[in-house]
């Protein structure tokens, strides 16, 4: 019988790395199974042509919380942010672009080309959004309380919050509780009159979502993003090297602390006995037996497959099969010979530095949500593209870039056809969507990875396909994530947790999940010694 | 009404819809002297009964009655004045493929209906109902409550808040666990974790739209499916149903009730503004510009009636009226009367049955609403749109001459904002949903006399009803509960002392409920006897 195991991790992706490099830091030596030959996850940087680095899927690494970058030291262990001072440019399709700046001053003032009216109200929007992203930041890394039994310190921290929220000004307060449950194209035309404006924000709540800027409940989804990142633009920061980097600095920190990561090791099922996790077993037999198991897989891999059925009870089970997990993005990643020429855009390298936004018109996002409805990829999709190599020119060769496009909408399911055989049409849509900006752009592709919900389930091992684990849809958040009465990280399943995005706070490259739920296990298992 | 009637009163209420009625019929039995004043020729607002062409009379606007609060029913002894309702058994939903669902109050012949479509839907059907039933238990007594304001700095609203999440608490955490999808999810979403039967969620998930500008996967949907378990638990009675005479005689009923109470009642008093002084209001002025001055005024009509047309906006807040003017209305819904010759003859189920009696929902599938929806998004109305119809001469024959019938179609989606013009595309609108209809019941084109086609447009010009919504404001999350209609005013008050909102657009929100009359009233009465309420 091998050594029983403090903490088994299982997936390296980086919620898996942060719990791993917060569990050794609290005295633990967790071990990290990863079924990939590397560890990030969805935060990975991989060779899609030879000489050219692309962050496969993930290429925003600005809502890493702050202080997780500090206490676990990664600029140490080598993760360097770059910042860009526009954080995203809106593309119009009649070259009458949108620059949003880092600093809101000087978004006003390009605003002011579009609406004086709009320029003026940006400011005001600016700040608060902030305000209400800033009051909700703690929240981030709280462990939503138990709602049939709140502990002491929960209600602690829940009061201290409704003192915040008590603080804010009366406005902001009543446009937090509004905004939640509203659809966010009706939020930004409460601002905005300019169309691409309303767009460009419209989208932060949309993203990765099944569902388009008229869904009510996206305007939640747009809270949960400004307490990740306040700023009314979004993120943009970049790490040199691309998320792999990031990853792999979470991966040597948590290394450095003590933890063990093992790639190549694919976890067949949870070692459940006397309803107890005793530990997991590989696919090649061995088995690790540990006092607790954690799982960065989504709740669906995580219950329906690596779970014997029989070990839980039929309800949960059901309400797991009820999770909802449809995702909604593709991925297109191409390795550029030379850097795309946009239309209206002279040159001017610092305007495509941070996140390009495609999707002009709010009526544009909406229609292509609309194909998803019924089982189609949008033929004309919402677009947020990075150009990487702007900023970091290390990931291909000396003039030549890389571009990392996400996408939305490609359903799970196809009606017609399947993503096997839709694949590359899907990627021609994606690139026919990008020449209409940047003509001449198809004849600089030298190689092109298309990535559909397909391989983000197989690959990537996304149940679904769904970049955040599950919708992060109102009934999906918070006290309800994965699932009411088990927000908590724990499961019905004494000995095994969860810690990816489908717990709080969900999706985004933030560590958060991984690291709230490294407190709780430690905890637990501190109780137990 | 006499001319000579009183230059003052302790409350005027402005509009004589239902609610309005309502909130005059309880001050009224609380011995204030009270006058309501109503635009229109006839009373009822939305709520009334109209001999449209000779001999066919048609509840215009309103058509069916469900969740008309039995404590008003038993309050005002309405069967006393008058009130009776008829059953309106089940729903019949013609599908495209010639065969059809038609649920029925009977659980059992529904289930067994059910069942032809699916087993394991017939087993879920059981489940789903129980389910909703504890559901409506918890949601029914917030009906009747004033909305708790989190943000407000007072203990009350802090201990209102605390009771309610106390009741949550105690709910088992399957009812918690459906509580919160209710009220977050799309009523697809929510009837996918229940059902496979494709028509059966497209038929269910319909009344999550109704006056809604949001189609059946729109999160925020699934609530409104409880409404039509809320009537079951007080037994079939105050189920779906009917009122004798068209739905207007609900509102006479109410009327009647608030007139032997000593209320006044004028029609053809059409109001041109609110009179205030020092920031209270002091009564109204009509039209011809009679002057009536009360201590109270309450006012049935919509928020951007009576704070933007009816009231200088500068004597608001301008945070209020920027609330009240983001306020949405956006009306989704038409109306298309029909005076018939015989009844229709559907397809799928030929022949004079029981299924003519209750709703028939133009609602096959769940892509077809979805799609309906899709096209008003864009501004235009759905070419194939849902329709719900019913037939209330079959149960009621005094509404129709002997022989001939008056159907009443409800239609979504008819976008206010259209892309075009309401007044030359009205009678397009109502050829689309006659052919709609004929689509599963040829011989309707043969059998129509008359028509009457109610844009949104019409419904605003001719009933009040601003963007032609039919709720006085969407009832989406966002609107409802302490945030109807502003953030902060949801508690019956405005911000102009002595002026009290009563209808539809504050909690909870539109249909015959009589809810919001009833509970502005009290929250009147309780105002008054606090001493709150100074000239």
């Amino acid at each position: 019988m091998p050594e029983t195991r403090d903490v088994v991790i299982i997936g390296g992706g980086h919620n898996g790395l942060v719990a791993a490099a917060y569990l050794a830091k609290a005295g633990f030596s967790p071990l990290v199974l990863e079924r990939r030959e590397t560890v990030g996850g969805a935060a990975v940087t991989e060779e899609i042509h030879p000489g050219f680095r692309c962050p496969t899927l993930a290429h925003s690494a600005g809502p890493l919380l702050p202080h997780i970058a500090r206490e676990l030291d990664l600029e140490r262990h080598g993760a360097r942010w770059l910042r860009p001072q526009v954080r995203v440019l809106a593309l119009s399709p009649v070259g009458k672009h949108l620059p949003l700046y880092d600093d809101p001053a000087r978004t006003a003032t390009a605003l002011a080309r579009h609406s004086e009216k709009d320029a003026q109200r940006y400011g005001e929007f600016h700040e608060s959004l902030g305000r209400i992203g800033r009051l909700a930041r703690p929240l981030l890394s709280l462990t939503p309380p138990s709602v049939d039994a709140p502990e002491a310190g929960d209600v602690w921290k829940l009061l201290k919050l409704g003192k915040d929220f008590r603080r804010l000004p009366r406005k902001d307060a009543y446009r937090l509780l509004r905004w939640g449950p509203m659809a966010v194209a009706d939020l930004v035309s409460e601002w905005f009159q300019t169309e691409l404006l309303r767009a460009a924000i419209a989208a932060r709540g949309i993203y990765g979502m099944f569902g388009g800027p008229w869904s009510a409940g996206t305007g939640a989804n747009l809270l949960v993003q400004a307490a990740i990142e306040p700023h009314s633009a979004g993120p943009a920061d970049f790490i040199q090297g691309g998320m792999g980097a990031l990853t792999a600095a979470l991966a040597a920190a948590a290394r450095g602390l003590g933890a063990e990561i093992r790639c190549g090791s694919h976890v067949a099922r949870v070692d459940v006995r006397d309803g107890q996790a005793r530990g997991v077993v590989l696919s090649t037999g061995e088995q690790i037996p540990a006092r607790a198991v954690v799982s960065n897989a989504d709740p669906k891999r995580t219950f329906l497959s690596l779970i014997d059925p029989t070990d839980l009870d039929p309800d949960f089970l059901n309400r797991i099969r009820n999770f909802r997990s449809s995702g909604a993005v593709g991925k297109v990643n191409l390795a550029l010979a030379q850097p795309p020429r946009f239309q209206g855009l002279d040159g001017d390298g610092a305007l495509l530095s941070g996140r390009i936004h495609i999707g002009p018109e709010i009526d544009y996002l909406e229609r292509a949500f609309d194909a998803a409805k019924y089982g189609a990829f949008s033929p004309h999709p919402y677009c947020d593209v990075t150009i990487p190599t702007v900023l970091d020119p290390s990931l291909a060769p000396a003039g030549a870039h890389v571009m990392s496009v996400t996408v939305q909408y490609a359903p799970e399911r196809l009606r017609e056809g399947d993503w096997a055989s839709r694949r590359e049409a899907f990627g021609d849509a994606v690139v026919q969507t990008l020449e209409e900006y940047a003509p001449g752009l198809s004849s600089a592709i030298l190689a092109r990875q298309v990535i559909t919900p397909r391989e983000l389930e197989d690959v990537y091992g996304l149940t679904g396909g769904h970049i955040f684990h599950g919708e992060q849809a109102l009934d999906q958040i918070f006290t309800m994530r994965p699932l009411l009465g088990w927000a908590r990280y724990r499961t019905p399943i004494p000995g095994l947790y969860l810690c990816g995005a489908g717990t709080h706070p969900g999706g985004r490259v933030t560590g958060a999940p991984g690291s709230n739920a490294a407190r709780e296990i430690a905890a637990d298992l501190k109780r137990a010694r | 009404m006499s001319a000579d009637a009183k230059s003052h009163y302790d409350a005027i209420v402005i509009g004589g819809g239902h609610n309005g009625l309502v909130t005059a019929a309880y001050l009224a039995r609380a011995g204030k002297s009270v006058l309501v004043l109503e635009r229109r020729h006839v009373l009822g607002g939305a709520a009334v009964t109209e001999e449209v062409f000779p001999g066919f009379k048609f509840s215009v606007c309103s058509y069916v009655v469900s969740l008309l609060r039995p404590e008003i029913i038993r309050e005002l002894d309405l069967p006393r004045h008058g009130l009776e309702i008829l059953p309106l058994d089940g729903t019949f939903t013609p599908m495209s493929n010639g065969d059809y669902l038609w649920r029925v109050n009977d659980h059992f012949k529904t289930r067994r209906e059910i069942a032809r479509h699916s087993k394991l839907d017939a087993e879920a059907y059981d489940e789903y109902g129980k389910a909703m039933v504890d559901m409506g238990r918890f949601v029914k007594p917030i009906l009747s409550m004033t909305p708790v304001d989190p943000t407000s700095r007072d203990w009350k609203g802090f201990v209102d808040l605390l009771r309610l999440g106390r009741r949550f608490q105690a709910l088992s955490p399957g009812d918690q666990y459906n509580q919160v999808q209710l009220m977050s999810m799309s009523a697809i979403d929510f009837l996918d974790q229940w059902f496979e039967t494709d028509v059966l969620k497209a038929t269910m998930s319909a009344s999550g739209i109704i006056g809604t500008f949001l189609g059946v996967r729109s999160p925020g949907t699934a609530y409104v499916l409880l409404h039509h378990y809320m009537g079951e638990i007080d037994g079939a009675f105050r189920s779906w149903g009917f009122a004798r005479g068209g739905t207007g005689a609900i509102s006479n009923a109410i009327a009647d009730a608030a007139r032997e109470a000593g209320a006044e009642i004028r029609t053809n008093a059409a109001i041109a503004r609110i009179a205030t002084r020092n920031g209270k209001a002091t009564g109204v002025v009509l039209e011809n510009g009679q002057e009536i001055s009360a201590q109270v005024v309450c006012s049935s009509v919509d928020p951007r009636l009576t704070f933007l047309k009816m009231m200088e906006s500068k004597l608001l807040p301008s945070d209020f009226v920027e609330d009240i003017e983001r306020y949405k209305f956006r009306g989704s819904s038409g109306k298309v009367n029909l005076a018939l010759d015989g009844l229709p003859d559907f397809r799928c189920l030929p022949g004079k049955g029981a299924h003519l009696r209750g709703a028939i929902s133009i609602s096959p599938s769940v892509d077809y609403m979805e799609r309906a929806y899709d096209e008003a998004k864009y501004g235009h109305f759905s070419r194939r749109p849902y329709v719900d119809i019913v037939i209330p001469s079959l149960t009621d024959p005094s509404v129709a001459p002997p022989g001939k019938h008056v159907m009443s179609c409800f239609v979504q989606y008819a976008p206010y904002n259209l892309k075009g013009n309401w007044d030359t595309e009205r009678e397009a609108f109502g050829d689309t949903v006659v052919d709609t209809i004929a689509e599963h019941a040829p011989n309707l084109k043969s059998l129509i006399r008359h028509r009457q086609v109610l844009t949104p447009l019409d419904l605003e010009r001719e009933f009040g009803l601003s963007e032609g919504n039919i709720f006085q404001g969407e009832l989406t999350l966002e609107q409802l509960f302490f945030l109807r209609p502003a953030p902060g005013w949801a508690q019956y008050r405005t911000p102009v002392r002595n002026l009290y909102l009563c209808g539809s657009a504050t909690h909870p929100g539109g249909g015959i409920m009589g809810a919001p009359g009833r509970n502005a009233a009290m929250k009147l009465l309780s105002d008054w006897r606090r001493g709150r309420v100074r000239a």
